[in-house]
């Protein structure tokens, strides 16, 4: 059964450089007759992917070769510009833990806000808080303020959150430096159980390692477009082949 | 360009999340902003009491005459005016942080954008009925001796939070565009707030500049609530039906431009 489907997908973002962001210089280059139309600039090209449940698929490639994009068009965070995007099951992201959370609330009130915010109903939060916080081994810190944890206990936090809910489709963006060596451990034994359930997994990363040992299926994204796709561990060889080759990053050159 | 179904696809169980959503932002906020603060929720109605007593320290003398002669006269004309510029400068400035404020969030994932302004709006209306609402629904007791006029207090209000809402959608999607908006918005708030006859009787406006006052949507809800809280007359509906005509077309032009802005705040969060 498929559970993410990408066709067709093209999407156009505003350039960087373009921003304005200023009201005084809009209005005078408008008076000025200077005004122009922000250029646009097509950050993924054509994409078409299909995923099927429990797949466990990474993403590699360069920076600035829209992996976190294409994962943002998954969360439906963007919306395709042409194409569609469909996702069935619930989604839950795991990029930058910690976003969610509010400074001055308590602990307990953050994991409710952060669950409600990523879709779960609050009687439902409710009843997970105390498994969280044993997770994320700060049991004795749910009426503290959020502000009170050090970073690395934020970190656990969010992770703790994010996984405890049992979502369908997990999307990891260079995550799995969480929290110290023990935790870390913990992190991969829980993620180890998402693997060998029926869940779907999405991975960014860097490590291609892992990549290779923990993922089935990965794609190579070079400039918003699949340049390989296929199994894990060739898709690695293809990168790093590419990469050590000093072969031309550009589009040109064929993959498949 | 096909929806996605991440979200509960029924209306009905879309609805449920978005009033879930909005309970705990509103939640959060209030939360957030009386941690710590042994007033608490009672500031809202501290800060027009004090307010009230520096105008009236200054202007109650020259002004009294317009009122009967009578400074309680002034003083509790005064106060209402106030508490409704007090909620509309609060909020919609609240508010017009609000979409950028939380665009870290909104990267990451998938949300109703409209919550932030609406959560916020909903706070200010929450701390509102603690405190103002209250004192303003116990005066109208005492002037007009009338349940009708108590109950009444809400129907300006209910244009006022209207009003509000509708300029909270129009800067929090400005300001995603305009990092410069702040600036601007506090002009425009003081112009609203001068414009409104809060501490000033209507009659020393020089007949000229008058017809550019009617512009502003706020000097009905203050003429409504006045005539509903002070004169103690049965609520003047024709005044109410004003104040709610100009909350409803607010309202409906900034959802309408957030709407239309909606799709590009991404690019530029």
């Amino acid at each position: 059964m498929e559970a993410i489907r990408l066709d067709q997908v093209c999407l156009w973002r505003r350039t960087q450089e373009e921003f304005s962001y200023d009201l005084k210089r809009t209005v005078l280059s408008f008076l000025e007759g200077k005004y122009k139309q922000p250029s646009k600039k097509q950050v993924i090209e054509n994409l078409n992917l299909t995923i099927t449940t429990g797949d466990k698929l990474g993403i590699i490639g360069s920076n600035g070769s829209g992996k976190s994009t294409l994962l943002k068009l998954i969360c439906g965070v963007l919306e395709p510009t042409t194409g569609t995007v469909r996702v069935w099951g619930r989604v839950a992201p795991l990029i930058e833990l910690g976003a969610g959370f509010d400074s001055e609330l308590s602990v307990i009130d953050n994991i409710i806000l952060y669950g409600v915010l990523l879709g779960y109903s609050k009687p439902y939060m409710q009843s997970r808080v105390q498994d969280i916080l044993d997770f994320a081994e700060l049991g004795d810190y749910g009426l503290a303020p959020q502000k009170s944890l050090s970073s690395g206990m934020t970190a656990r936090l969010g992770f703790a959150i994010a996984t405890d809910v049992h979502p369908d489709i997990l999307i990891l963006d260079e995550v799995l430096s969480v929290g110290d060596e023990r935790f870390k451990n913990k992190c991969k034994q829980r993620l180890e159980a998402f693997w060998q359930a029926n869940a779907t997994v999405l991975v960014v990363s860097h490590d291609l390692e892992f990549i290779r040992d923990s993922c089935h299926q990965a794609i190579w994204l070079d400039r918003g477009r699949i340049r390989y796709s296929g199994s894990a561990a060739a898709t690695v060889q293809a990168y790093l082949a590419a990469v050590h080759g000093g072969a031309d990053m550009g589009l040109s050159t064929p993959g498949q | 360009m096909k929806k996605k179904l991440v979200l509960p696809k029924t209306s009905w169980k879309a609805f449920q999340r978005y009033r879930e959503l909005i309970q705990v932002l509103v939640n959060r906020n209030l939360s957030v902003r009386y941690r710590g603060s042994v007033l608490g929720i009672y500031w809202s109605l501290l800060s027009p009491l004090i307010m009230t007593g520096v105008y009236t320290a200054i202007f109650g003398a020259a002004f009294a005459s317009y009122y009967d002669d009578s400074l309680v006269n002034y003083v509790l004309a005064a106060f209402t005016g106030l508490v409704v510029i007090n909620f509309f400068s609060a909020s919609t400035s609240q508010a017009l942080m609000s979409v950028v404020g939380n665009g870290a969030l909104l990267n990451k994932m998938q949300l109703p954008m409209s919550i932030f302004p609406v959560s916020i709006i909903t706070a200010n209306v929450f701390q509102f009925c603690a405190g103002p609402l209250a004192l303003l629904m116990v005066m109208a007791g005492i002037t007009s001796r009338s349940p009708v006029n108590v109950v009444a207090v809400i129907l300006p209000f209910v244009a006022l939070v209207l009003i509000c809402m509708g300029v909270g959608f129009l800067v929090s999607g400005l300001f995603v565009f305009f990092r410069d908006l702040p600036y601007f918005y506090e002009l425009i708030t003081f112009a609203l707030w001068i414009s409104s006859p809060v501490f000033y009787p209507s009659e020393i406006v020089p007949d000229n500049v008058k017809p550019f006052l009617a512009f502003n949507p706020l000097t009905r809800i203050i003429e409504s609530l006045r005539q509903i809280v002070l004169s103690g007359d049965f609520p003047d509906l024709g005044l109410v039906a004003a104040a709610w005509l100009s909350g409803i077309i607010l309202l409906s032009v900034g959802w309408f431009c957030f709407r239309w802005w909606k799709p590009q705040f991404m690019d530029l969060l």
